[in-house]
């Protein structure tokens, strides 16, 4: 070994050395993610924005968040729970129900809806599209109404600015304050579309139909400003009075080939599938019976139909001394009570768990309703009477199920407050979460005294509101404290909504 | 004997080579042989003092020396492990030398960072090692159990079903959310990683395994585990969770050709046995009864007929098939039907050894040969090994097949080559970790688990209703499937083949300055075939199998360069240095695709689908890139000063902070040497001290916010979404910092000695997402923020208990570890809002957190009132005779142990030996779902205590007021069933929480060698050593009679914390052969 070599050696090693540090270039296009885009055309995230808030509002595949099934289907008693009655029948909802559907609307569908609004309605890009734009809006408001009317105050105005602005604690807003917002933003949106317009790709509710994006807006509109009517009734008139006042500018639903609903494709995984065929049929689980409180108010007493929409609802129960009849079971019962009606009661409506039943978000026949009831409170009165819009929205709820009605049915109906509202009630059966919403505004249907058995938490009141996720209190304390005074009562289930009359 | 320090085999050349210019080269030659153990010695040291001359002994121990000066006086001849020793000259030509065996191993050389062979003495930090013999014979498939109680300091919770990986934990967690995981080196160069934190393809180790797992016992010679970040400084950011480094074996140790043979046939049962109550049998309300496998009224007339045989008229009608629960009829052999009877009756009788009836003889079956050669040049080894695994539970094995080969060649004077490469592979038919959660809770006590491994006899016995369609007959169908079904068809398959292995180029370029080039790779493939549905299982659509298939390929390459300088300076003064550059690149992919429905059931191709797969890829790449070097100044063989620096540069980190440095420093001096003690009493007495800091980077593509793939809706549009974390585009480095302190000391001519560390590290910008509101859009945002800190003292204590000359020796080693970690601090707010916890995993509101101010791992959950203060302070309230809940959540435990231990022995005369090793875990709870809920479904003793006339709980009442208590004991009886089930963690978290302390007796072996005089006869084989050997041997504490505590079910940072009935751990028994030819 001489002296050389020593020289050679320790030059290879100097360049080994700079070798290593002067690759470093490469980096920043070594790090960049090769398997999810960092940006992505609206049509792909639209989907994902009105799958999963459909998915939650509806029921739910994950136990002990169904919000829709184990929720309001139970606090208005179209079902009754006929085993594990602790979760949800009993008032008193694990939760999960509120963490994990606070977390789900915000995070799976409000964040992906901002996203498309803000891809489409970036002027100085070329996804601009104002149809688009307006289409993510009204699904936008759409889904907030649904979370304030759940919750009271929530974050609204701040919300959904965690990568953008940075602001990781968002304030709430008042119900009241919230409602004027999403009556204001769903006019802007309504005025946006235009059929001749750009083309709404990834539209699994309307399939890019931007006039029927249209009746949705406005009908929405109209269902929002009823349900303030009582609060602000000057306002509710205004929007009555706009839309109705100028139907080709503000066209509404006008028949059950138009009103808004989600249809579900066949089932190719639990992500493409009506929540309730998931859940009772894939799952199999046998949980829920019908309530004997719609029992009661669609038959004779003896397991007959009177209103042939209970046969749709309500299977014939399989066992027991009414077999083959329509038999309600109690709410809130203990859960050894409660077993015996797992058989020996009605189960849900087979209709309503088929592959690819769809679900309402709105129906033609809740727009006739919320018509019928803003002619009784005076909140619109250029158009028909609330008896004629009471008879159009029950004969739009049979033809919706291709139903014919009863002779003599609508004749017998009184267009009053409680007829209009118990109607509506026997109507938006499936739609539990608009059904248990309007209950706490108004008080209808009339719900039967409990059962003596039962054992209903929440001081045996239906609850009124769900309590803040306890996600809330940890990472968003001060803006929640503030929230809860804004409600106009503490954080419990008892504390009434803005809305209620 | 005087002591005197000797220099290592290393330093002895370094020396000599530093003293070259000295000598005056004169012809002559002297030649000698080396003996030692009645051995020749290989690789002997022969030595001229005080020149730069010097040789080694070949395969004889023979060794020739030319050219010796004049001057020269003495020879040194030393060999590592034996005492060196000086001899005149003179005019001797020929030498004939017996080396003595070291009593005590002054010059021990360890091998450190980069596979660089280090004296022990020099080292300022811990080291620990352990002598692959004590691996081999009581072992354990996965190599790195053995590690427990071995190695103060390591923590081990194994994995209980075959093949699968075991979480290790040195010197306790040190990130929140990170990977605790240490790094394993083999021969040099780092593995791919176990990882803690599931990430693609890596998760799920507890069951498919990790790296460590699959590497053979049988080619291992040691084990060498670094502790902490001190130790592990140059090893760069994994480093950090201490390192464990492998040396393989290699040929250098044998003469000429050997073959060995070595066989390992173990055989496994359950270690723990629960213990059940056998009075009543499974059902409610004192009715025990099949109807049709559901809940449900009893209408069959035949059926009314025989229940009211059997129960009288006043009991209502019900099946009792659809309650998972045994609070059903005495079993006093009334007659009732049964889920095997069908619309037959069968006498009501206990069953006790149900539990014992579900399980199997597992089996471990090891064969290893390997081959070695030793020529002048250098040496080779073969090995060749396989195992075969069959566990307890029905049709779960895993198979391995190890190839290893080490070529250590000298290629020209000054170069040498090393190869390490080892090629696995592995498998199994099914290796599925069944969640057996009705065994042990929810199930009937009269029903026999054994049975229904029969249920295609029971067919068309058992009663379903009319649309149900079971592919199997079970106890019941509301909640659970048939296990035995579901092991036979519901299979997890996999199929792995790792290629483990570097090469390396040592170039001495001249005396004293090498230069080390190696290249090494890990790279495994693994196809998992699990089929996740057989058909339809319970009433609805008609369904077939669907599937997933998962192929998973990951790879780490590593490359480096190191030039390392040895020189003595002065006389008295010695540099070691190394300097060196280090390339590292990461890669894996994933390809999952699931086959939601087959067209035709059992054939697994992804194109046999009726409908539309799920897909899944994903590609993952990083680069790390490092500068390291490091000088060792060592002074007259008593003082030592290290210092060390290394600068990485990660791709996953943003471009201005992808560059971190981090140094560390450490001193050792050796006290008897410096003071020049000698004494019989103290032999030797060393002080070490380091300080250290390490930055780790994060996993890849973390900066960029991003949209991530969804079930696409119709099979047609496709659906994206944003992604759950708010991306951080100035993620900064992960800090840990340490230092240590230690003291070695021998006595009695190093009979026995003891080695002491304190430690402490502080883990701080720990890149954990955050969680955030979700109003944000967003759930999580990720960050840096947390501090953890670590410290705690490990001390090993060995020694020698007796030494004759007859033979008989015994050795003994006891390791213990005491570590406190705390959660310093999470994340503070800029308004200082501080986050006080963050949940690492939760069940059923129970949930495993990092707590500010407690010890990692705080057990936090509803807990039972207790009396505050006074006579009665701490003891459970009861109202009613039930016991009563606190309102708020609180601390009810901590994973933390409070100390961890091990004792071995050795004993040992002539031919036989006898080992054991105890080992210990003391402190620390768990939560047990399992024996905790099954205080609500009556099956454990207890639950049968006074069914019919209430039991009395134990614990105070109030009979004061609720403003001012008045407590006395609890006298209230109360229904068992009551009392009972506020021990089930659904009613109290707290009842789950049990002490999981444990001392084992883990390691058993007795052993027979075969006199050489015996084997001389035959000249074939020289050695053969029989072993009966035992693991999990005995249970000698523990606080839970129901399970084993040692728990790895979910994997991830939890040591087993958390456990809802797994398989159970095993003991085996067997026996060990080793042949050698």
């Amino acid at each position: 070994m001489n002296i050389n070599n020593i020289k050679l050696s320790a030059w290879t090693f100097l360049v080994l050395l700079i070798g290593a540090s002067a690759c470093t270039d490469g980096f920043e296009e070594l790090n960049t993610n090769p398997n999810d885009p960092v940006s992505v055309p609206a049509d792909v995230i639209f989907p994902y924005g009105i799958r999963e808030a459909v998915d939650r509002i509806h029921g739910h595949r994950t136990r002990l968040e169904r919000l829709g099934l184990d929720g309001g289907m139970l606090w208005v008693q179209y079902f009754a729970r006929n085993q594990y009655t602790n979760e949800g029948d009993t008032y008193n909802p694990d939760a999960s129900m509120r963490n994990n559907n606070w977390k789900g609307f915000y995070n799976e569908s409000l964040i992906n809806l901002q996203t498309v609004i803000d891809i489409t309605g970036d002027p100085e890009s070329e996804a601009y599209n104002e149809n688009f734009q307006a289409a993510g809006i009204v699904m936008r408001e759409y889904l907030f109404s649904v979370i304030t009317d759940t919750w009271g105050a929530i974050p609204y105005t701040e919300a959904l600015e965690g990568s953008k602005s940075g602001n990781l604690v968002p304030a709430y807003d008042s119900q009241e304050s919230i409602y004027a917002s999403m009556l204001e933003k769903l006019k802007t949106a309504a005025e946006m579309f235009d059929p001749s317009g750009g083309a709404i790709r990834g539209d699994i509710l309307f399939g890019g139909d931007v006039t029927r994006w249209q009746k949705f807006a406005n009908s929405l509109r109209l269902r929002l400003a009823n349900r303030q009517a009582a609060k602000k009734p000057a306002e509710a008139s205004k929007v009555f009075g706009e839309i109705l006042g100028d139907p080709s500018t503000y066209p509404v639903f006008t028949s059950n080939d138009d009103f808004a609903l989600l249809g579900h494709e066949s089932r190719l995984n639990d992500n493409n599938n009506n929540a309730w065929h998931e859940i009772m049929v894939v799952d199999g689980r046998e949980d829920w019976s019908v309530s004997n409180t719609l029992i009661a108010a669609m038959t004779d007493g003896e397991g007959n139909a009177t209103d042939p929409r209970i046969t749709v609802y309500a299977e014939p129960a399989a066992t027991g001394e009414m077999a083959g009849k329509l038999v309600g079971a109690i709410n809130g019962l203990p859960e050894a009570i409660a077993s015996v009606y797992i058989n020996a009661a009605s189960r849900p409506g087979k209709w309503f768990s088929q592959e690819k039943a769809p679900f309402f978000i709105m129906t033609y026949s809740e727009l006739l309703f919320v018509l019928a009831e803003a002619a009784l409170d005076g909140d619109y009165t250029n158009g028909l009477s609330a008896k004629e819009y009471l008879d159009m929205a029950v004969e739009a709820s049979f033809d919706q199920y291709d139903l014919t009605i009863p002779e003599g049915y609508t004749a017998a109906l009184v267009a009053d407050k409680e007829t209009i509202m118990t109607e509506k009630w026997k109507a938006m059966f499936s739609q539990g979460l608009e059904a248990w919403t309007e209950y706490r505004r108004t008080g209808f249907p009339t719900l039967p005294e409990a059962d003596t058995r039962s054992i209903f938490e929440n001081n045996g009141q239906v609850p009124t509101r769900l309590r803040y996720p306890e996600l809330e209190y940890s990472l968003n304390a001060a803006n929640l404290d503030a929230a809860v005074g804004l409600n106009g009562g503490p954080d419990d289930k008892l504390t009434k909504l803005w809305w209620a009359e | 004997m005087a002591l005197r320090l000797r220099l290592s085999v290393f330093f002895i050349q370094v020396m000599l080579v530093s003293l070259m210019a000295n000598g005056t080269p004169i012809d002559k030659t002297i030649s000698g042989v080396v003996y030692g153990d009645g051995e020749p010695l290989i690789g002997a040291t022969i030595a001229i003092k005080g020149t730069s001359k010097g040789t080694i002994t070949d395969i004889d121990g023979k060794f020739e020396l030319s050219g010796i000066p004049e001057d020269a006086e003495m020879l040194v001849i030393s060999y590592t492990g034996y005492t060196p020793i000086e001899m005149e000259i003179g005019n001797t030509t020929f030498f004939e030398v017996t080396l003595d065996a070291s009593n005590i191993i002054l010059d021990e050389v360890v091998v450190t960072s980069f596979g660089i062979e280090r004296s022990k003495k020099a080292l300022g930090y811990a080291v620990q090692d352990v002598d692959a013999a004590e691996l081999v014979e009581s072992r354990s498939s996965n190599v790195v159990n053995s590690l427990s109680g071995r190695v103060a300091g390591v923590q081990i919770a194994a994995a209980n079903v075959p093949g699968g990986g075991s979480q290790v934990t040195i010197r306790g967690n040190s990130s929140i959310l990170g990977n605790n995981q240490p790094l394993y080196v083999i021969d040099g160069v780092p593995m791919e990683g176990d990882f803690a934190a599931p990430i693609d393809g890596a998760d799920e180790n507890n069951v498919y395994g990790g790296g460590i797992s699959e590497i053979s016992p049988d080619n291992i010679a040691s084990i060498t585990v670094l502790k902490g970040p001190n130790a592990a400084a140059l090893y760069g950011e994994r480093g950090s969770n201490g390192v464990i480094l492998v040396t393989t074996k290699d040929g250098s140790g044998v003469q000429g050709l050997q073959v060995e043979y070595n066989t390992n046939v173990t055989y496994e049962k359950p270690f723990v046995v629960p213990e059940f109550q056998d009075i009543y049998g499974g059902g409610n309300g004192y009715v025990t009864w099949y109807a049709d496998g559901r809940n449900g009224g009893i209408t069959d007339p035949l059926a009314i007929e025989q229940f009211q045989a059997a129960y009288g008229t006043s009991y209502p009608l019900g099946g009792t098939a659809g309650v998972d629960e045994s609070w059903g009829a005495p079993m006093d052999g009334r007659l009732v039907r049964h889920w095997w009877s069908g619309e037959e009756v069968a006498p009501l009788v206990p069953v006790p050894d149900s539990w014992e009836n579900l399980w199997e003889t597992g089996s471990t079956k090891t064969h290893n040969v390997a081959i070695s050669s030793n020529y002048g040049d250098g040496n080779i080894r073969f090995s060749l090994g396989r195992l075969d695994q069959k566990g307890i539970f029905y049709n779960n094995d895993f198979r391995r097949t190890n190839f290893r080969v080490n070529v250590n060649h000298k290629l020209a004077d000054n170069v040498r080559m090393k190869v390490s490469s080892e090629y696995i592979k592995s498998g199994s038919d099914n290796r599925q970790q069944p969640a057996l959660w009705e065994p042990q809770t929810w199930h009937h006590r009269h029903d026999d688990w054994g049975l229904l491994k029969d249920y295609k006899d029971f067919m068309d016995v058992h009663i379903t209703r009319p649309d149900d369609e079971y592919p199997y007959a079970n106890w019941q169908h509301s909640f659970a499937l048939n296990r035995f079904y579901e092991q036979e068809v519901l299979t997890r398959a996999n199929d792995k083949d790792r290629f483990v292995g570097n090469i390396s180029l040592t170039y001495d370029i001249t005396p004293g300055l090498d230069l080390l080039v190696r290249g090494g790779t890990d790279v495994w493939t693994d196809t998992r075939i699990s089929v996740t549905r057989n058909e339809r299982i319970k009433s609805g659509d008609a369904r077939t199998q669907a599937y997933n298939e998962n192929v998973v390929r990951r790879q780490e390459t590593n490359f480096d360069a190191i030039l390392t300088f040895d020189k003595y300076l002065t006389k008295d003064i010695s540099l070691t240095a190394f300097a060196g550059g280090a390339y590292r690149s990461n890669y894996y992919k994933q390809n999952y695709i699931g086959v939601n429905d087959v067209t035709i059931n059992g054939l697994y191709n992804v194109a046999n689908n009726a409908s539309t797969n799920t897909n899944r890829s994903a590609i993952g790449q990083y680069e790390t890139q490092s500068v390291f070097g490091s000088v060792s100044v060592g002074y007259k063989s008593y003082l030592y000063l290290d210092v060390t620096a290394r600068n990485d540069w990660s791709s996953t980190l943003p471009i201005e902070n992808n560059s971190y440095f981090y140094p560390s420093v450490s001193l050792s001096t050796v006290l008897t040497e410096a003071f020049n003690i000698e004494s019989k009493f103290l032999s030797y007495a060393k002080l070490r001290a380091s300080v250290a800091e390490v930055g780790s980077a994060t996993d890849p593509y973390q900066l960029q916010q991003v949209f991530i793939p969804q079930d696409p809706w119709n099979s047609t549009t496709p659906v994206f979404s944003q992604n759950s974390v708010i991306a951080n585009s100035g993620l900064k480095p992960q800090q840990t910092s340490s230092y240590e302190v230690g003291a070695e000391m021998r006595f009695l001519n190093g009979r026995i000695g003891f080695d002491l560390s304190y430690y402490s590290q502080t883990t701080t910008d720990q890149i954990i997402p955050l969680a955030v509101s979700p109003t944000t859009g967003y759930p999580e945002v990720l960050i840096n923020a947390g501090e953890m800190n670590n410290r705690g003292i490990e001390a090993s204590i060995y020694g020698t208990v007796l030494k004759s000359n007859s033979g008989l020796n015994w050795d003994v080693a006891f390791n213990f570890a005491k570590n406190q970690s705390e959660v310093v601090e999470l994340f503070t707010d800029a308004n200082g809002n501080t986050l006080e916890s963050i949940v690492l995993h939760s069940r059923r509101g129970l949930s495993l957190e990092a707590r500010v101010g407690q010890p990692y791992g705080t057990l936090y959950g509803s807990a039972y009132a207790r009396v505050p203060d006074g006579e009665f302070a701490g003891q459970v309230i009861f109202e009613d005779g039930i016991a009563q809940q606190e309102s708020s959540l609180q601390q009810i435990g901590n994973v933390t142990p409070d100390w961890l231990g091990g004792f071995t022995s050795n004993l040992s005369y002539k031919g036989f030996s006898l080992s054991f090793h105890i080992d210990a875990k003391i402190g620390g709870d768990l939560s047990d779902e399992s024996s905790s809920t099954g205080m609500q479904t009556g099956i454990y003793p207890i639950t049968a205590l006074g069914r019919e006339e209430g039991v009395i709980g134990v614990g105070v009442k109030n009979v004061g007021s609720a403003e001012n208590p008045v407590y006395v004991p609890n006298d209230v009886v109360a229904d068992t069933k009551a009392v009972t089930r506020m021990l089930s963690v659904r009613s109290v978290n707290e009842g789950a929480i049990f002490e999981a302390s444990y001392v084992k007796l883990r390691e058993l072996s007795v052993s027979y060698s075969l006199p050489s005089k015996i084997l001389g006869a035959s000249k074939f084989i020289k050695g053969a050593k029989l072993s009966i050997v035992g693991r999990n041997v005995a249970m000698l504490y523990n606080t839970h009679s129901q399970i084993d505590p040692e728990l790895n079910l979910y994997g991830g940072n939890l040591q087993g914390a958390l456990n809802y009935v797994t398989l159970p751990s095993t003991r085996s028994v067997g026996f060990n052969l080793n042949l050698t030819f």
